[in-house]
């Protein structure tokens, strides 16, 4: 069987969503009888006309010799073809909750509540054409069955290297990974570290979003001279430097604004059996941090996040255990590769 | 400088029209660009072809990006203010093609019309850019006579030339490209019927067409062929093409009026071997000479059988050609410094 990916791209940009893409085909292709190759159209949402435009290259472009297609995001997911799955890693956000919400570029456009209705118009004839409909967590299938009526079944992405990721000692530092920008709010963290009163460190590091994110970070810590308390290592890393600085951290940390899904940045760290500390409204990681269970649930807010860190260095055997919690509520999940394939292929 | 390469595929193939586009992205990255590779799919049929262009126009890298370097058709239709086509070839069923059994649409008023809106469309997409190379003087040409475009050729080098060898002339005329019908494999087999000598033919390649293989198959067997003709009708890894090559005693490259010189001509020069080919073989005739760095030869099954017994009973002129043919490389300046700095000026 012939599969094809369905992605849209941003050039040189890479994310999550990247590596998604890459790693399921390369699974793809291990399986037994199966051919599979990687889709991307470039894409640009901005103006807000420009989404009009997107959506009638996509709904034009034409595919042979291929037998089943699986479709990751708006608007490449309109490529016409017969033999579809979705695997919906989210919905044009823009023209949804966040427009909903006031914070899409399409709120303030005289025409926007127009395109908003093109996008679900677009959306929906797509999404019953789908052979089947899968969501990577409980938020997007909330959200494609509130905004469209569509069901949907949850199928969490896999780790992609899960065998990097085999824990090991509970070092003297929270370690916070992933992207970093206002999204994923390191700097909460930062700002957290000033009111730590226990010797414990935290280390960033991935790469900024924007360079100047990630230059205020710097000048913030150089400023106050948090150099020891605040390691930053910020831009792209090597996987095994960052499964190491997870493996040995004694806690992990991750806060992002209302994120869609669990998160690799979190499976990693439960992977590891560290603890992960993060906020009430960190949205889809919440399904398996659990306060005082798998992690700390807090207000996003720099003395309780101090708070937190100091209780985790002060009570080491709590966070190894919350830890081992962590990883063995992940490993209780089954999210494997091997299933997802079969489940995608189905 | 940040270089967005990007070409029309369709998915599951793989031949010359992705190797053009990824060996180059390497030999940029080691020039140290950043490059990001676009295949987009295309379907080369006339009921949605419009439709499809249409979906490249609006494919928007006109920020993302200091230069777009675009490659098969319709990819030579995207925007960008720096844009530069490598053309590889036109849509051909509605150009070179049009007067052949490969037309799509038919030869009356309502088909010529869709026919001149295409070259139209084309002409003034192909203008926007700030240069235009081709791969062979053959497609320079078309462009000049469909489109008024004057366009430089640009010889695609392969990949790592270093790794062929040669290791003396042996029995052996090697053909290795996929295995199709245009590609007239059959034609050297039909040759072999007329051989004096006991040269042998060694076909290798994959094929798209399993009754194309068949008939080869069957036309070896019938003409009692086994003995001599070899057929390895699978895809060729890059070791073991190095390996067929390095003992050959030269090379055989027959296409039917094929745009490039093609990449088996290549690949001979650089194992020094000569390349036997036909007359009508397009772009080919832009690298051998006949009588200089192999033969070329009518399209004719008992002239390529005399060509294949010369050079089998005459070693030390397969050797002379094969030399020949190495130096031909240099002469057209066919290597990855001319092309990155002709691609990046």
């Amino acid at each position: 069987m012939k599969v094809l990916v369905l992605n849209n791209a941003a050039p040189f940009i890479r994310g999550g969503a990247e590596e998604l893409a890459d790693c399921l085909v390369q699974r793809l292709n291990a399986t037994s009888g199966v051919e599979a190759e990687l889709l991307r159209i470039p894409f640009r949402w901005e103006p807000a006309e420009r989404i009009v435009d997107e959506i009638v290259l996509n709904r034009n472009l034409r595919l042979h010799n291929v037998d089943r297609t699986i479709a990751l995001k708006f608007p490449a997911y309109l490529i016409p073809h017969s033999d579809k799955t979705l695997w919906l890693l989210h919905q044009f956000r823009q023209a949804y909750d966040l427009y909903e919400s006031g914070l899409s570029h399409l709120s303030s456009n005289p025409r926007g509540a127009e395109i908003v209705r093109l996008v679900r118009t677009a959306d929906e004839q797509l999404f019953a054409a789908c052979r089947r409909i899968f969501t990577n967590s409980p938020v997007t299938q909330g959200r494609l069955k509130k905004f469209n009526g569509f069901d949907s079944t949850v199928l969490y992405p896999p780790l992609n290297d899960p065998f990097r990721f085999k824990g090991g000692e509970y070092g003297s530092y929270i370690f916070a990974g992933g992207r970093v920008g206002h999204g994923k709010r390191q700097k909460l963290l930062v700002e957290a570290m000033r009111y730590v009163r226990s010797g414990i460190r935290l280390v960033v590091a991935g790469p900024p979003d924007d360079q100047a994110f990630g230059g205020a970070l710097e000048t913030f810590v150089a400023t106050r001279d948090m150099g020891r308390q605040v390691e930053l290592r910020l831009g792209y890393r090597a996987r095994d430097e960052i499964a190491a600085l997870a493996n040995g951290a004694l806690a992990c940390a991750y806060l992002p604004i209302d994120e869609d899904s669990v998160g690799y940045v979190t499976m990693e760290a439960f992977a590891a059996a560290k603890a992960v500390v993060t906020a009430r409204d960190a949205g889809g990681l919440l399904e398996i941090v659990h306060d005082e269970e798998t992690g700390l649930v807090l207000d996003p807010e720099p003395q309780a996040i101090a708070a937190a860190f100091d209780r985790l260095a002060g009570d080491r055997g709590r966070a190894m255990a919350m830890g081992r919690n962590a990883k063995e509520l992940l490993d209780s999940k089954g999210i494997t590769w091997e299933k997802t394939i079969a489940r995608l292929l189905d | 400088m940040k270089i967005v390469l990007a070409s029309s595929f369709v998915p599951f193939i793989n031949g010359g029209g992705r190797f053009i586009v990824e060996w180059l992205e390497q030999k940029l990255v080691e020039r140290g660009h950043r490059v990001e590779r676009f295949y987009i799919p295309f379907v080369d049929r006339p009921e949605d072809l419009f439709d499809q262009i249409l979906a490249y126009r609006l494919i928007d890298l006109a920020d993302s990006c200091d230069r777009l370097i675009a490659f098969r058709p319709p990819s030579y239709v995207l925007c960008h203010p720096n844009k530069i086509l490598w053309f590889i070839h036109h849509i051909r069923a509605f150009y070179d093609l049009w007067d052949s059994p490969y037309r799509l649409v038919p030869d009356d008023p309502g088909g010529r019309a869709f026919r001149n809106r295409l070259i139209d469309l084309d002409t003034r997409a192909i203008r926007q850019a700030r240069r235009v190379f081709t791969n062979s003087k053959v497609v320079a040409s078309r462009l000049a006579r469909f489109n008024g475009i004057v366009a430089t050729p640009l010889y695609p080098p392969i990949m790592s030339p270093e790794r062929f060898r040669n290791d003396g002339y042996g029995d052996e005329i090697v053909a290795i490209s996929r295995v199709e019908s245009h590609k007239r494999q059959w034609l050297l087999v039909e040759a072999m019927r007329y051989v004096r000598t006991e040269v042998k033919l060694r076909i290798c390649g994959a094929s798209s067409n399993p009754f194309h293989v068949e008939t080869i198959q069957r036309a070896i067997a019938e003409h009692g062929l086994i003995d001599r003709v070899i057929l390895e009708d699978r895809w060729i890894c890059e070791e073991e093409k190095v390996e067929r090559l390095a003992t050959a005693l030269a090379v055989a490259y027959v296409p039917d009026d094929e745009d490039s010189y093609g990449y088996p001509s290549l690949e001979a020069a650089h194992a020094r071997k000569a390349v036997l080919t036909a007359s009508d073989s397009g772009g080919v005739l832009e690298l051998v000479s006949d009588g200089h760095n192999g033969f070329v030869v009518p399209p004719d099954p008992r002239a390529l059988a005399q060509a294949m017994d010369q050079l089998y009973r005459d070693r030390a002129l397969a050797t002379r050609m094969g030399a020949a043919n190495e130096r031909r490389l240099a002469e057209l300046r066919i290597d990855w410094p001319n092309v990155v700095d002709a691609l990046t000026s």
